[in-house]
């Protein structure tokens, strides 16, 4: 079904089908412009390299990764990171799918009851406008719909590992380049990557980024909470 | 010798970074060039160079000895080699 959508501030048409369009429908705009990005899907050429994975999902990954591609020409881009909402602003924290980011983002829930809420558990659109980094919930997030139409300026990003107890410290250097690159949307062609590494630099340079280890217990968002937001407690 | 074709190198956050695009590399890989490297790099990547050639334009850009400009371009090329970026 071809739609006109608004999604990361954007109008978007779209002709998808399945989930990519059932998670698209919180985002359609009625009385839409013309379009800042038409979203094309690669799946009916790539399907054939890929049959152990069903057209459904396909589909969804493939609008998905065209949509973040072309978000670079917008001052955009995708982390792959739990974005969790409280009091107005957006915390994001990104790993390797199964270090337990979300695990991390529902002990945020827990902590700060109504005032928090999930942006996007899996791939928040990243945007710089007018010099401010704002997250953005998106159709693309997970495994679970779990996402919000709204768009929040970015308090911080913490790279999260495991550990027995919970520390959280400044990240730099080299190291904090390379882990983020790797949770970034990567579209291959040389264009891309340039903007992409142009975007890395202003991200670096804006916001703050930390180095999370933490376990699973609600000391964890606590610990996190306090440095992230520069506030005392909670 | 020639770089192979394809990478991106950019400052982020101080530091010159390269990455490969394209499908044929690993796209996690980022490397960290410091200045001599950097400056190595783009000699490399801009046209078909030889060790002596490199040699020659780091004693131009940079006040070190001809020992020291042939060690460092023959540790570079050897590490170039190693991750099999040349031509």
């Amino acid at each position: 079904m071809c739609n006109y959508y608004k999604i990361a501030g954007l109008t978007v048409k779209m002709d998808t089908y399945g989930t990519a369009e059932e998670r698209a429908r919180k985002y359609i705009c009625g009385d839409c412009e013309t379009p800042d990005i038409v979203v094309v899907s690669k799946w009916e050429k790539n399907k054939k390299l890929l049959p152990q994975i069903s057209d459904d999902l396909g589909e969804y990954l493939s609008t998905g990764s065209d949509f973040y591609r072309q978000l670079l020409d917008f001052n955009g881009m995708m982390l792959h990171a739990s974005a969790v909402a409280v009091d107005g602003r957006a915390y994001l924290f990104s790993a390797d799918s199964g270090t337990g980011k979300s695990t991390h983002t529902a002990l945020w829930l827990q902590l700060f009851g109504d005032r928090a809420f999930i942006l996007n558990d899996d791939k928040p659109a990243l945007r710089l406008e007018n010099g401010v980094w704002y997250a953005y919930g998106t159709p693309w997030s997970g495994k679970h719909d779990i996402s919000a139409d709204i768009r929040l300026p970015v308090a911080g990003i913490a790279m999260l590992e495991r550990a027995e107890k919970n520390s959280i410290e400044p990240f730099g250097g080299f190291e904090v380049i390379q882990r983020l690159f790797k949770q970034l949307n990567r579209p291959m062609d040389v264009d891309c990557r340039e903007k992409l590494l142009e975007l890395l630099d202003r991200l670096l340079s804006d916001v703050p980024v930390w180095r999370l280890r933490c376990n699973t217990s609600p000391d964890a968002a606590r610990v996190a909470y306090k440095s992230m937001s520069g506030k005392e407690d909670v | 010798m020639k770089l192979k074709e394809g990478f991106v190198l950019r400052e982020v956050a101080g530091y010159t970074v390269v990455v490969p695009s394209g499908d044929t590399l690993d796209l996690n890989m980022m490397i960290s060039l410091n200045g001599t490297a950097g400056f190595l790099w783009k000699q490399l990547s801009e046209r078909d160079v030889t060790e002596s050639e490199l040699v020659a334009a780091l004693l131009d850009e940079y006040d070190v000895t001809k020992a020291d400009a042939e060690l460092d371009v023959k540790q570079f090329v050897g590490k170039l080699n190693g991750y099999g970026l040349l031509e």
